[in-house]
């Protein structure tokens, strides 16, 4: 049994840090930095206490040392912090603070004896790795999202913070492609550099017409080859999309075109290549030629 | 400002195969820089504004990567081992830093698989970091950096010194030529040793293996494509995502 500090900077994950966190069976603290919301949601995903800082609309990455001092002080044996550009620097700090180890991608955490285990992701999720710690730890969770099981609200504290780091947002705009459809489609057809010619597109958005849904690419495909707007090329650069359905049409699955579609809800891949990675994350998979699968589906689509 | 490009050159991890078994095959891994250093070093490159620039590079590191692209000095620990605590990584970074001295910023490419040595990095030296950053500048003795957060795009200034972690939007589009592969050559590389710099290359934790993700396969159909289709468009009915 070991306690733990999780550190949170947004909601999304918080019920799932705090899921992960129980795996040591010890007491948990959550800290929360960010605008009182934060906190609030901290406080009923499941932790014995929540404290909080409050972020005064500065970037969260200006109490990272204030946040070191404060759950270095507790010397927990563990430490989770969420993915987040702004969880890692915090956890960063923390580390240092701590003389923790620091371990990117923790998935599940457990307490054996007085040494704690880290299962995290490694190779893009490829691989699963367990690693022993005897001495603290810093981990960013990497693993699913849980749903919250609606625990009663624990108290929440505000803590004062020393002088925050001189860091500045100057300005905040749309970033490119912001507005483009395929954010909101609950369908995206997407395609890669299986298309052999620019013309045969015209499959494609048959296809994407029958389902009612949004063209999407990988990057080459708009990036290099210009076939599609750069608006619509999915993954680590480009948009993050969560739609019900995402169709990969003669996308290899590159874990940076992944990254764009971890939201997705049903993942389909059709690719010629058996051993293609795309089959590895997809739910469902047709392994055949695109120009044969294609207009097959739209007749099974019309049937 | 006098800044720093910490890069690294190691196995490219898409080329290890995962065994059924779950153990990972490096075999056939060819030895890469991190794909996002080309992109810090020119982050680093605007940031230093004609000051002084230096590489450093640990372990297996070419040093050779960074003089081929313009830098003009670089140095290397070169019995630093591959460790899995980032922490310890980012130790070996600092005391390199230690022999430098003056730095006013250190850029790193903000890697996926050792995503904790920039902010570790950052928390031991007790600077101000910035992670996911596409691009950089000096502004009024300051470090400017654009990143992407989620839908916006947000320019952000932060005081020096500062630790700025730089994500690439695509591979390398211009890699250097036989001119500048030559012209690396005759620049200087100073080889460090853990012990030169007082570091020590021991991980914190001890891995015990890997295993493959409890993932379901996805269900495959193949054969006749209309059939395939006919099979694909019920499940996706039965989900109801049609
Ligand atoms: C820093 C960085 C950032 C990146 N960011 C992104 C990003 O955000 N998004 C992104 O997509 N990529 C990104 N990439 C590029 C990524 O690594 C891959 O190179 C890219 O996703 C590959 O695109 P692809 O799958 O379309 O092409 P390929 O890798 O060429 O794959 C084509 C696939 O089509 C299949 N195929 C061929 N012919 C047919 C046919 N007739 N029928 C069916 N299948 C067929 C092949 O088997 C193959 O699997 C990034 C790379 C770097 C280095
Ligand atoms: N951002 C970084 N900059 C410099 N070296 C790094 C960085 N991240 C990891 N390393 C080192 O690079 C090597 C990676 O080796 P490998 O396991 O072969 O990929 C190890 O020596 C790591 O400690």
């Amino acid at each position: 049994m070991s306690d733990a500090w999780i550190i949170v900077t947004e909601e999304k994950q918080v019920a799932a840090l705090v899921a992960a966190a129980k795996g040591l069976g010890g007491k948990i603290t959550a800290i929360a930095v960010g605008p009182r919301a934060l906190a609030d949601a901290a406080a009923i995903a499941g932790p014995d206490e929540v404290k909080w800082v409050d972020a005064k609309g500065i970037p969260v990455e200006a109490y990272a040392g204030s946040v070191a001092r404060l759950v270095a002080a507790a010397l927990p044996k563990v430490v989770v912090a969420s993915g987040t550009v702004e969880g890692r620097v915090l956890a960063g700090a923390t580390a240092a603070r701590l003389g923790a180890a620091v371990i990117p991608g923790g998935l599940k955490l457990s307490a054996l004896g007085d040494r704690t285990v880290v299962e995290r992701a490694d190779l893009d999720g490829r691989v699963v790795e367990t690693i022993e710690a005897a001495g603290p730890v810093v981990t960013f969770y990497a693993g699913d999202d849980v749903a919250s099981e609606g625990f009663a609200a624990v108290p929440v504290e505000p803590v004062g913070t020393d002088a925050a780091a001189d860091i500045l947002v100057e300005k905040t705009e749309p970033a490119a492609g912001a507005g483009a459809g395929i954010n909101q489609a609950a369908v995206v057809v997407s395609v890669g550099r299986g298309l052999k010619k620019k013309d045969d597109l015209a499959i494609v958005h048959d296809l994407a017409n029958a389902l009612g849904a949004e063209i999407g690419c990988s990057m080459p495909v708009a990036d290099d080859l210009g076939w599609v707007e750069k608006e619509r090329y999915v993954g680590r650069s480009g948009q993050h999309i969560a739609p019900q359905l995402y169709i990969a049409i003669g996308i290899r699955g590159a874990p940076q075109h992944l990254e764009g579609i971890r939201d997705a809800k049903v993942v389909v891949g059709i690719n010629n290549d058996p051993d293609a990675p795309i089959f590895k994350f997809a739910d469902y998979g047709i392994v055949g030629d695109l120009y044969d699968v294609i207009p097959a589906l739209q007749a099974a689509l019309g049937k | 400002m006098k800044t720093v490009i910490v890069y690294k050159w190691a196995r490219n991890a898409e080329d290890a195969v995962v065994r059924n078994d779950g153990t990972v095959d490096w075999r056939n891994a060819k030895m890469t820089a991190g794909e996002d250093d080309f992109a810090a070093l020119e982050a680093a490159k605007a940031i230093a504004e004609g000051d002084e620039l230096i590489g450093l590079t640990i372990g297996d590191g070419d040093a050779s990567w960074a003089l081929a692209r313009g830098v003009l000095q670089t140095i290397s620990v070169t019995d630093a081992s591959n460790l899995t605590d980032n922490a310890s990584t980012a130790a070996i970074i600092v005391a390199a830093m230690r022999q430098i001295g003056g730095v006013d910023a250190v850029v790193i490419g903000d890697s996926e698989e050792y995503a904790g040595v920039p902010v570790a990095l950052a928390g031991q030296l007790g600077w101000p970091a910035i992670a996911h950053v596409s691009s950089a500048s000096a502004v009024d003795g300051r470090v400017q950096v654009v990143r992407k957060q989620g839908s916006s795009e947000q320019t952000i200034s932060i005081a020096a010194p500062a630790v700025i972690a730089v994500s690439a939007a695509s591979p390398e589009k211009k890699t250097p030529g036989m001119k500048e592969q030559l012209a690396a050559r005759k620049r200087p590389v100073t080889k460090l040793t853990l012990a030169a710099i007082g570091a020590a290359s021991d991980d914190k934790v001890s891995s015990k293996g890997t295993r493959l993700p409890e993932t379901a396969a996805a269900r495959i159909f193949d054969g006749d494509p209309a059939a395939a289709a006919e099979q694909l468009v019920a499940a996706l009915r039965g989900e109801g995502v049609l």
